[in-house]
């Protein structure tokens, strides 16, 4: 089925003014080095009757959030996350992942749609990336300073080993080429079933192809250009529609699914890791980020999450 | 397009398909099943097969992950050919299991203790263990038909050493087992919240298992190998855990261990004070040593004609042999190739009109590239060319001996500030040398060789010319440089360090004489240059050495003292030959430099000024030589730091 026939969730505001929380719902957000994970006073003036739940500090293994006073939440804790979520204890709750890191968003998406209340996610897309899209051959693009190494998100660890033969490996794929040829390199999936995914439409028209020709390594040397498949570069539910098909497609396999592209596909990687029947791994570098990354900000895109999938969870 | 040009194109694509088939899946993970296929035994295959724990230690590419696979049960079975009765009649079965880099890194944080991560990763490491052992003994059945039950005691005895619900079978064993995976996967994920599942000892579990198997007629006398692949994506504290599963192996099974050089970075078992031990608790085997020289040529060549015997082109006949296929040039035909000829015309004149009879004699046998040395010699003494001559003619043996030293550096000469190919790097030796015992790399020069060959429109009934093994040998050395970013985390400094050195090995080959010739080696010396400079330590260099040497940048060697393997300041390290023809330099292991850890580390953080001092030192300049093209990619490295 075409994602135009499949229902995609999603409200676009133009600018990130335009759009203001309903009232009575909480809204997390956190800050990043990123200028478009901001809101204005101004703008949270206007949001009224709305419990803005802060987190103040991301760590590696926890995170620090301002609830009534500031606690500690370890994020390989379901029993704080969820003791968190009741606290919020609003009807309807947004998650802005704009500022969050995905080791943070993830497992309290997981807290959040374990709860009865309405989750939708925030997204600011930003208004142009810093970094050069379209690197030259000779440019070296230095790991080091991009990202902390492979680790299972919290609480999304996947301990049970499988044939490793019938593996289906899923790249979502951003502009950082050296990302994708560092994670093939770590998971070493077998020959013929690389898929890579590639944001398209992207956020902006020409990115598509930033994609291709900063991965163009990689996808070459694993011939895995063959198999490309596309998903709007702003939407989870396009990027779950995308990996349903691939499932189908390969069924059988145990997918492992690395979220290295942009935050909305990420957000479709777990939302199809939490509702797929059949054990997925996720397989993450976990990036450090780069102040003056992006530059402001374009538009607001609020994805109706609870409305598309609320899994029964443990 | 013509009806006979479509056809060649058809052709030509269902070659180079088959190219990619066979020689194009470099990476034995990449191949999967075909990898029994295309498996030529290495020498050492037997001593894989001794009941004894073997570490198999090499860099990537070298072939332990097609070695250990095919020593598993299912690379066995298709290596008999699919025949369940060899399966039955086995010696040995080997269970593969490769470290999963997103599995392990699970086992760590600030949430917990080391020694409190230490029990639950060996706990996990019991389940992993018997949950492959079961699947092992499910497939058996499948494969041979013989049902294999173990007696319900037994299993009732590996479930409580699991703390498993009671079972009495097999199946219930398996199923759960399984279930205890999936348990213990949640309570990792939500390590915070306790409370802890009940932990097994550590080889307990695994121990009753194997007992009770080799216990069944059908295994009696039969060796258990675990077969653990990529030893170094373990968290140093698990290669403990593992260590002492190795040390302390029951008699029923044994390990056999793939490990990258350097990836073995803890020794001690659980006691910090007992160390794995080489002979006496383990094999080592390290692939360069036991694959060198003419053992790897041989084993090479094989692996090589196992898949061009199979690669057909139109209605050419299949090359029957790799090496008629690279044909190479001796020195003085590399020479003439280089142009040496037209450099040395002037060289007879201008000494055949003052020659005596007997000195003419001698100047109709000199080759062209002996004149060449000749004419160098006296420009780099800034002598007569009458007068160096004159010395050669009296002391021949002098002279011949200095003409060896140099005849070959001299080749990096001929073409030297000049456009195109300005060394060869062709032939099957030359190639065996390049890939420094790395089968993956040679596969690689072979595969690019025979594809430019094609799109060339030359048939593989002639053999491929010395300028497209050149040019594939360049294009190896380039993508190696460039993969080397995506390899680890620290890949951009490993990148950094090789284009630095090799800058500095092709400057100082592109001028050899009056210096030491072939100079691509450097030891490590502590003496910064500068005074009052702060000499970098140990821990700033070292790890920066070990990455090197661990994704194959770099090649080190004993030095001339009787090292420890940890000691980094007493080997020598070469730029792995692969580079060699993409910063051309000398692929053969001759002669080194001193380098101090400050310059090395300069090497990555300001390269322009590092390359000055260090080609400084041998009386060298940068500006001499300008970046050869393929270099200029690289221009804003080569800038930086000024």
């Amino acid at each position: 089925m075409a994602v135009r026939d499949r229902p995609t969730l999603t409200r676009l505001y133009e600018r990130v003014e335009d759009f203001v929380p309903l009232p009575g719902s909480a809204y997390i957000l956190g800050t990043s080095v990123e200028q478009r994970s901001e809101h204005s006073t101004e703008w949270v003036a206007r949001a009224g009757d709305t419990t803005f739940v802060r987190i103040i500090a991301q760590r590696s293994h926890e995170f620090d959030v301002d609830l009534r006073g500031i606690r500690r939440v370890g994020l390989r804790s379901g029993e704080q996350l969820s003791r968190l979520v009741r606290e919020i204890g609003r009807p309807r709750v947004y998650l802005d992942i704009t500022g969050l890191g995905h080791h943070i968003w993830a497992p309290l998406l997981r807290a959040l749609l374990s709860t009865s209340a309405e989750v939708l996610a925030v997204y600011v897309e930003p208004s142009e990336y810093r970094f050069s899209k379209t690197p030259t051959e000779g440019e070296i693009f230095d790991l080091s300073e991009a990202i902390a190494g492979i680790a299972p998100l919290p609480g999304f660890a996947a301990l049970t080993d499988s044939d490793n033969d019938n593996v289906c490996f899923v790249a979502l794929l951003g502009f950082e080429g050296t990302r994708f040829a560092y994670v093939l390199e770590t998971v070493q999936p077998p020959g013929g079933k690389v898929i890579p995914v590639v944001g398209v439409p992207g956020f902006r028209p020409e990115y598509p192809f930033h994609a291709y020709q900063g991965n163009r390594s990689a996808l070459l040397e694993t011939r895995s250009w063959r198999n490309v498949r596309f998903a709007t570069a702003n939407c989870p539910f396009s990027a779950v529609y995308v990996l349903q098909d691939i499932a189908a497609a390969y069924s059988g396999n145990r997918l492992k699914i690395a979220p290295i592209g942009t935050k909305p596909h990420a957000l479709g990687a777990i939302l199809f890791a939490l509702s797929n029947p059949d054990p997925v791994e996720l397989v993450y570098d976990h990036p450090v980020r780069a102040a003056r990354r992006t530059s402001g900000a374009a538009r607001l895109l609020v994805y109706h999450l609870s409305a598309f999938a609320r899994p029964s969870l443990p | 397009m013509e009806t006979s040009d479509a056809a060649a194109m058809t052709h030509l694509e269902g070659a180079e398909e088959q190219l990619s088939r066979l020689f194009g899946s470099y990476k034995a993970e990449w191949l999967r099943e075909r990898i029994f296929d295309l498996f030529t035994e290495p020498a050492y295959f037997p001593e894989l097969l001794t009941a004894r724990p073997c570490m198999l230690v090499g860099g990537r590419g070298t072939g332990k992950t097609t070695v250990l696979r095919c020593l598993s049960y299912e690379g066995q079975f298709v290596l008999s050919g699919r025949d369940s009765k060899a399966t039955s009649s086995a010696e040995y079965y080997g269970i593969y299991y490769r470290v999963n880099t997103n599995r392990v890194t699970a086992f760590r944080g600030p949430e917990l203790t080391e020694p409190e991560w230490t029990k639950l990763f060996a706990h996990y490491f019991n389940l992993v263990l018997c949950d492959l052992v079961l699947q092992f003994l499910r497939w058996y059945q499948l494969y041979t038909t013989h049902p294999i039950a173990l007696p319900p005691e037994a299993c009732a005895l590996v479930g409580s050493a699991l703390h498993l619900p009671l079972v009495s079978s097999l199946a219930g064993l398996e199923t759960s087992l399984r279930a205890n995976l999936v348990e213990f996967e949640a309570y990792i994920n939500n390590v915070e919240d306790g409370p802890r599942p009940l932990l097994s000892i550590q080889s307990g579990p695994i121990d009753l298992l194997l007992e009770a198997v080799i216990q069944h007629p059908a295994f009696h006398g039969k060796l258990f190998f675990f077969l653990l692949d990529e030893y170094e994506n373990l968290e140093d504290y698990q290669q403990q855990v593992i260590n002492t599963l190795i040390k302390h192996a029951g008699q029923w099974y044994s390990f056999k261990v793939g490990v990258k050089e350097l990836g073995w970075r803890r020794r001690a078992t659980l006691n910090p004070n007992e160390q794995l031990i080489s002979p006496a608790d383990y094999v080592r085997i390290n692939i360069p040593d036991h694959l060198s020289g003419e053992k790897f040529k041989a084993f090479a060549k094989k692996v090589c004609n196992d898949r061009v015997h199979q690669l057909r082109y139109a209605d050419h006949p299949p090359i029957t042999d790799i090496a008629w296929a690279l044909p190479g040039y001796s020195d003085e035909a590399e020479a003439e190739a280089l142009g040496v000829v037209g450099e040395t015309e002037s060289v007879k004149e201008e000494l055949g009109g003052s020659a005596t009879l007997h000195e003419q004699d001698i100047l109709q046998h000199l080759s062209p590239l002996q004149l060449y040395f000749l004419r160098s010699w006296a420009r780099v003494e800034n002598r007569s060319l009458q007068d160096v001559f004159h010395a050669f003619r009296n002391d021949r043996v002098e002279w011949d001996t200095r003409y060896d030293n140099y005849k070959h550096a001299l080749l990096y000469t001929i073409r030297r500030r000049k456009r195109g190919i300005r060394k060869y790097y062709a032939g099957w030796d030359v190639f065996t040398q390049l890939a420094a015992s790395n089968i993956r790399y040679l596969l690689e020069l072979v595969d690019q060789s025979l594809l430019m060959h094609l799109r060339n429109e030359r048939p593989l009934s002639e053999p491929v010319p010395q300028d497209t093994q050149t040019h594939a040998a360049r294009y190896v050395g380039r993508k190696n440089l460039s993969e080397l970013e995506g390899l680890s985390v620290h890949g951009a400094q490993l990148t950094k360090l090789l284009l630095g050195l090799g800058r500095v090995f092709g400057v100082m080959a592109a001028n050899p004489l009056g210096h030491t010739p072939e100079v691509n080696q450097f030891h490590l010396i502590d003496n910064g240059r500068e005074i009052g400079a702060r000499e970098p330590s140990e821990d700033e260099v070292e790890p920066i050495l070990n990455a090197a040497v661990m994704h194959l940048a770099l090649l080190r060697h004993p030095g001339s003292k009787l090292v420890a393997e940890t000691d980094t300041r007493e080997y020598d390290y070469m730029v792995h030959p692969i580079y060699a023809a993409f910063f051309e330099f000398s692929y053969r292991r001759k002669r080194k430099m001193a380098i101090s850890s400050r310059e090395l580390l300069d090497l990555i953080r300001a390269p322009k000024r590092a390359i000055r001092d260090i080609l400084d030192r041998s009386n060298r300049t940068e500006e001499d030589e300008p970046l050869p093209e393929q270099l200029r990619l690289f221009e804003a490295y080569y800038r930086g730091g000024s």
